[in-house]
């Protein structure tokens, strides 16, 4: 009885091997379907992400900064400060004002103790990871504990019906697999949504220019280098460069737009983005890797849902596709049809959630660019242009002139980017919101200031009890993390 | 300042050492025990698990007091109970690693030290032979190092079967001040009774059960320890008001 899965595994789709970064939904899923924080940091030589920090975004000054962290802003359940922070003469940046989470990442410090039992944190926070172990690992969960069936094979040929509803898959080694609902996690080659539905691919490369990366894998100079807290995006010409920390090595790459900047000149670019770091070039080799920003128009389709690659991928910005994994994932866990003549609600249901899903995305990856103030080179310039700016996202940008973000702007009770991470890029960019006097009050202004006082003082106390990313990394290596 | 030196039978040749447990080690409300002394801890002392902060790993102490540095056993030198725990007792003497090899040393900072010929105990006789209480400190030294390596490897265990849990201590004084205890963790009772007939053959070959059960029994001393502190307190009050 129950569900059983088989998953197709193609030798010859080589993995994408990029896209390290994930938001703190992960640590629910690992422990839902059951792999400890433990064996996970372990295996996968992850360490923790607390957030993002821009590096020279803003107007490409020297000391131009901001943080995106994975804790809310304080008070955020019951109040909106932000007005509070705006209307202030003298002030802290926004991230330091409301989250005490900044200062902690700039120390390079550890969102937990040793004594903290797994999954649980003093601050919010995600993992940085490298996807080649963790692929594996999760394969090996998934098989010896899951029931999960693996097979490496391909594709050949796709058994369906006249209305295109797939009965069974055919192998090269000649099995033939009957199934009721169909996955497709065939990555870039969408071999069931693509190819057999023919469900077109709605490209974005006219809002995010981004559509090529260089990335690169950078040794620690030594073995008790500092591990960063955050995913650095430290903006270039034509684009910007990620440099995550992982407890083994650095993972470094540069997401830039093609057109405009040739790739030997976008390899230059990262190249001096090390040495100016004091990288040592020599050894590194440098993989390029084609970012096309876009999503299936449809991901469910009949008996098949695509998941992944396969359903689209957007610049690695925020660390979008493996949250997007994990929503989809569960998605299909809640609705999943139990009869052929439910197949249709389910799939309208999803298709209208990660249509708006993949657009919010969109919206929130182009904040980052439409707010900037960097002159100089046509990538930035162009980026403003109201043209490249989806409705969406310029109707909130009017709103927000005189509203700070705020859950009621948003439809959705599970939002990807909540209106606490549009407030961190707005005022963390310099955003003017000039909110009504009559929707402020004295009350909620004492409260707010008050809130950020308390801020200030838990972000002290954390500061000193917290170990650094290395030191607890270390510690769990050697010890593991406790379950309560 | 701890000023610790490996102890030397010319250096220390008349060194005399109080029994007497001093004051800035015994002002603790909670230390580290080892599995073997809990039968004797038992008696007196409720028994829980604590994490430790160097390595989060669960390690059995005994509860002393309710605040920090709050020894309710301990009064001007001396156990108010027949058993101190191995880890006062051993003081001021430690093991350090010397040639390939622990050695026994001596905190020389200690006010357990004394130069002139008191009451206290001599480390080694007139010939440079160990004297009897060396030789017994060297044993519980060494006794602590195993039952170190044994509580962890007991303790990973109840922690992988799930038998540990937190525990909640919030306790009213008759001067209606209150305490909350946290990080404190017990066998989790209702996981026993639970447990397979097979695990729990491997926790009583192991001698795991038995140090299981002396635990769960050593918590009805936390009554006693609570008498104690009101005991304290309605002493202390009456003398506070006619000053």
């Amino acid at each position: 009885m129950g569900i059983e899965i088989t998953l197709i595994e193609s030798r010859q789709q080589p993995p994408i091997g990029v896209g390290e970064g994930t938001w703190p939904t992960i640590r629910t899923t690992l422990k839902q379907i059951g792999i400890t924080e433990t064996a996970f940091l372990r295996e996968c030589d992850a360490s923790f992400k607390q957030g993002s920090q821009f590096v020279q975004w803003v107007d490409g000054s020297a000391a131009d900064s901001y943080w995106h962290p994975f804790t809310l802003p304080a008070g955020y359940i019951d109040r909106d400060i932000a007005p509070y922070w705006l209307e202030l003469p003298q002030r802290q940046p926004f991230a330091h004002s409301v989250c005490f989470q900044p200062e902690l990442c700039a120390n390079g410090q550890a969102p937990k103790q040793i004594t903290t039992p797994e999954y649980a944190g003093l601050a919010n926070y995600a993992y940085h990871l490298d996807a080649g172990k963790f692929a594996p690992l999760l394969e090996k969960h998934c098989v010896e504990k899951l029931g999960v069936k693996h097979v490496y094979d391909e594709i050949v040929r796709v058994e369906s019906e006249p209305s295109g509803y797939i009965t069974a898959l055919v192998t090269h080694s000649g099995n033939r697999l009957a199934g009721d609902l169909f996955i497709d996690c065939s990555g870039f080659a969408s071999l069931l949504i693509g190819k057999h539905f023919g469900v077109p691919f709605v490209s974005q490369k006219d809002v995010l220019f981004v559509d090529k990366a260089w990335a690169v894998q950078v040794p620690y100079r030594d073995e008790n280098a500092r591990i960063g807290s955050a995913t650095v995006a430290t903006a270039q010409s034509a684009g910007w460069v990620w440099d995550i920390g992982l407890t083994s090595r650095r993972g470094v790459g540069y997401a830039y737009s093609s057109s405009h900047r040739s790739d030997q000149d976008a390899l230059a670019e990262l190249q001096s983005y090390l040495s100016t770091r004091d990288d040592a070039l020599a050894e590194l080799s440098f993989r390029n890797i084609a970012i096309r920003s876009g999503y299936r128009r449809e991901y469910w389709v009949q008996n098949c849902v695509a998941v992944g690659l396969s359903a689209g991928f957007l610049e690695p910005l925020e660390a979008s596709a493996i949250v997007m994994i994990e929503l989809s994932a569960k998605s299909i866990a809640n609705l999943l049809p139990s009869s052929r003549d439910v197949m249709q609600h389910a799939a309208r249901v999803f298709n209208e959630t990660f249509r708006y899903r993949w657009e919010r995305i969109v919206d929130f990856l182009k904040l980052h660019y439409v707010l900037s103030r960097r002159t100089g080179s046509p990538f930035w310039t162009e980026n403003r242009r109201a043209a490249s700016i989806p409705d969406s996202l310029r109707a909130g940008l009017d709103y927000w002139r005189y509203h700070s973000p705020w859950h009621d702007d948003f439809l959705h009770r599970e939002e990807i980017f909540s209106a606490a991470s549009y407030q961190y890029i707005l005022y963390g960019m310099g955003f003017p919101t000039e909110s009504a006097s009559w929707l402020l009050s004295d009350s909620d202004r004492n409260l707010a200031l008050e809130s950020m006082r308390e801020t200030a003082a838990r972000a002290k106390a954390l500061a000193a009890a917290l170990p650094t990313n290395r030191d607890l990394l270390n510690r769990v290596r050697q010890y593991g993390l406790q379950k309560i | 300042m701890a000023n610790v030196v490996l102890l030397d039978d010319h250096t220390h040749r008349n060194l005399r050492v109080s029994r007497h447990t001093s004051r800035e080690v015994a002002e603790v409300n909670v230390v580290s025990v080892i599995p073997r002394e809990f039968q004797r801890l038992v008696a007196h002392y409720p028994i829980f698990f604590i994490k430790s902060s160097a390595s989060g790993r669960f390690e059995p102490a005994a509860l002393l007091g309710f605040q920090p540095k709050e020894n309710l056993y301990w009064t001007d030198g001396q156990w108010r109970v027949a058993y101190a725990p191995l880890q006062m007792q051993r003081q001021p003497f430690s093991l350090l690693p010397a040639q390939n090899q622990v050695s026994v040393a001596i905190d020389l900072s200690s006010s357990q030290l004394e130069s002139g010929a008191g009451d206290g105990e001599r480390l080694f006789l007139d010939d440079g032979r160990p004297s009897q209480y060396l030789q017994n400190i060297t044993s519980m030294l060494s006794a602590l190092v195993s039952g170190s390596t044994e509580a962890y490897a007991f303790t990973a265990r109840l922690a992988e079967l799930n038998l540990l849990e937190p525990v909640r201590i919030d306790v009213t004084f008759v001067d209606q001040s209150e305490a909350k205890l946290q990080g404190l963790y017990w066998i989790a009772s209702a996981v026993l009774k639970a447990l397979p007939a097979a695990q729990l053959a491997e926790l009583r070959d192991r001698e795991f059960l038995e140090w299981m059960y002396f635990q769960m029994a050593s918590v009805s001393h936390m009554s006693g320890l609570v008498a104690r502190k009101n005991e304290l307190l309605s002493g202390a009050t009456p003398q506070a008001r006619t000053r």
